[in-house]
């Protein structure tokens, strides 16, 4: 047909004028937004470093040990922040990725039919909830909640525990690792879920065949077939864990020294950048807020890269290993 | 063809909005005073004063006035970068950020509202209206005062039965106009408090929870049984906070309001280099004086191609303009600090 239609003298040259400008324009165009794209990620970046530079040059490394951030006395360091953005996306990590996995093989392997696709779009819709008001029902109710009920059941149980010492309290690490948890957990859902639906229903079929339970073939044939891709999920949710600023700082209690005691307040790098950039009180401030924020960037890309990596890694070996591995069935 | 014909126009009208947007920004640099709106940014706590200031000066001198509440702190580097016409904060300024702020002409401070910081607290079983000192709040944030029935407040309290339920002390986790007031009154009135943790907007303190503007403070007390916390004046009476009433320098436990911050503010003549004032050390005098007054101020440069309608307006604010205060929990200023402001004013532009 098209080799037709060019035949015709003036349909051919109207086609001729429309590559003339249409291709070159839409490679411009489409480079330019591409260009746009990473110029926005070099300008933040060299942003971030150049506002960093005097707290960088003031102290050095050491500011990723020093235990303390005083601005009355200008002794700031990471360390607070540092070990608290560790803390609670760790937890957030250990509590979400297994709930993520039990929700995605219900979804796609156990459910019935009709309740498959409203369970997750409701599961999706936590995603949606705006941060802040996670936050706010954090300081309202789960906080409340942990300091009553869960923080002195664990104590109860396990109160030899350092990490579970002390006073419990609504506002903490461990309250600002459950609204990580949440928070993450849609997220980790929709991948998973994504993942275990493009596991072959003929691997499926072989495994039942070959008088597997249910549990047997999502444990032989579901997980490993998508371990890559529940490796590569769970950092994304993690790269969520570690950005998170609104809803932590609401939560985390604003302590600028290390604590063991999980039930302690603290504080986590982005959470601590939103609380202080605005009413910073000197320029050495807002230069060591700038080196947590550089701290932050650096921490964010590397997760996602290692996350690319390990999906892309997996995507091949994958490929190659699935048939022998049901072959070992 | 039609699509070419788009590309063009698009592309034409791209260049021409750039062009605008460039002589536009120049041209408001150089012609300046008439016409353009005087921007300002800031504090938070001036901000509901600052509404009503910018709808009556509207009407009765025909002038907008621009307000972005972003923060004292947001303010002073705004000001200090002179992207706006004036700053406003809730602490005067530091020598550093003097220094700074006029690295491009020297700016000048003018205290422009009055108000006060009020502790707020949520102990059930404990008396409405407990009585507290200064020694035994700053002794709270150090520490140091661990439980409700610590002698230290039993003794304030006689004959009041106090539960042993363990304090929570509450504080801004952000930059705050109300940390800086109550740190001030803290550290004057206790030398450990000024040593371990010192004044400012942003402090650490060495216990208890951090919680974000006034509102999370104020949830932070409401859900926890124990806690106490800081909030300002206006906030704290418009949301009905339980106040425990802190004793002044008369010996008096007088309620915190207008009146009470108006009778310290009469009670302090002494006005520093740069038009900065506390109040947290009252004379014994000062009868039903409230003991965490302050003042909040505005910053201008004393070259502006809009020095004209700053001093109008500055004049205006810290004169009629404090009409609105007492509706909104702000104090009148007293006549020696208008005065002192009025001495400034006339600094600009000349």
């Amino acid at each position: 047909m098209e080799a037709g239609a060019l035949r015709h003298p003036v349909l051919r040259a109207r086609r001729s004028r429309k590559d003339r400008i249409g291709d070159p324009l839409l490679r411009g165009l489409s480079g330019l937004a591409a260009v746009v794209a990473v110029a926005a990620i070099a300008g933040i970046a060299y942003e971030v470093f150049d506002q960093a530079s005097p707290a960088i040059s003031k102290y050095g490394l050491g500011f990723l040990t020093t235990n303390d951030w005083n601005p009355v006395s200008e002794r700031f360091g990471a360390a607070p922040f540092l070990y608290g953005t560790a803390v609670t996306s760790g937890i957030a990590l250990l509590l979400a990725a297994p709930l993520s996995i039990a929700i995605s093989i219900y979804l796609t392997e156990l459910a019935p039919q009709r309740l498959r696709r409203p369970v997750a779009t409701l599961v999706d819709m936590l995603a949606a909830i705006p941060t802040v008001i996670l936050g706010l029902w954090g300081i309202l109710v789960l906080g409340p909640f942990m300091r009553d009920t869960v923080e002195p059941a664990l104590q109860s149980v396990f109160g030899f525990l350092p990490i579970f010492s002390g006073d419990p309290s609504a506002f903490g690490y461990l309250t600002a690792a459950l609204i990580l948890t949440i928070m993450i957990t849609p997220i980790i859902t929709s991948v998973t879920r994504e993942v275990f639906e493009t596991v072959p229903a003929d691997l499926k079929e072989a495994s039942y065949a070959l008088g597997a339970t249910r549990w047997e073939m999502v444990r032989q044939v579901v997980l490993p077939y998508s371990r890559a891709g529940i490796v590569g999920a769970s950092i994304l949710g993690l790269g969520r864990a570690i950005g998170e600023a609104i809803a932590v700082a609401q939560v985390i209690g604003g302590a600028y020294e290390i604590h063991t005691s999980l039930f302690h307040t603290g504080g986590t790098l982005a959470a601590q950048i939103a609380a202080q950039w605005e009413g910073a009180t000197g320029q050495m401030q807002k230069a060591s807020l700038a080196y947590l924020a550089a701290i932050l960037l650096v921490f964010a890309v590397a997760v996602n890269v290692i996350a690319r990596l390990i999906v892309q890694r997996g995507q091949l070996k994958d490929t190659d290993v699935t048939p022998t591995e049901v072959e070992a069935l | 063809m039609t699509k070419r014909l788009l590309s063009v126009g698009l592309a034409l009208s791209l260049a021409i909005g750039i062009a605008a947007c460039g002589s536009s920004s120049s041209g408001s640099d150089s012609s300046g005073s008439s016409g353009s709106p005087l921007v300002g940014a800031g504090s938070t706590l001036v901000a509901p004063l600052m509404s009503k200031w910018q709808s009556d000066y509207a009407s009765k001198a025909e002038e907008t006035v621009t307000y972005g509440a972003i923060g004292s702190g947001g303010g002073i580097d705004q000001i200090t970068n002179r992207t706006v016409d004036f700053g406003a904060s809730d602490a005067p300024l530091t020598e550093e950020q003097f220094e700074e702020a006029d690295a491009q002409g020297d700016v000048e401070q003018i205290p422009w509202a009055l108000s006060g910081t009020v502790p707020a607290y949520n102990v059930s079983g404990a008396p409405a209206e407990l009585k507290l000192n200064g020694e035994v709040l700053a002794d709270i944030y150090l520490g140091k005062i661990t439980s409700w029935d610590d002698p230290a407040i039993a003794k304030l309290n006689p004959g009041a039965s106090l539960p042993s339920t363990k304090i929570t002390p509450v504080y801004r986790s952000d930059g705050s106009g109300d940390t800086y007031a109550f740190t001030n009154y803290l550290s004057t009135v206790d030398p450990e408090f000024q040593s371990k943790i010192g004044t400012s907007t942003q402090v650490k303190f060495p216990t208890g929870v951090g919680a974000e503007k006034n509102d999370g403070v104020s949830a932070a007390i409401s859900q926890t049984d124990g806690a106490i916390g800081y909030v300002g004046l206006a906030y704290a009476l418009q949301n009905e906070l339980s106040m425990p009433m802190v004793e002044n320098s008369a010996g008096e436990f007088p309620e915190p309001g207008v009146k009470s911050v108006e009778a310290a503010a009469d009670a302090v003549g002494k006005i520093g280099p740069n038009n900065e004032i506390s109040l947290a050390d009252l004379p014994a005098s000062a009868k039903g004086a409230y003991p965490i007054s302050t003042y909040t101020y505005v910053i201008v440069p004393l070259e502006s191609s809009k020095a004209d309608a700053l001093r109008k307006f500055i004049t205006y604010a810290i004169g009629p303009g404090q009409e609105f205060g007492p509706d909104l929990d702000f104090a009148p200023l007293p006549k020696q600090v208008v005065a002192a402001g009025k001495k400034a004013i006339a600094k600009i532009g000349g």
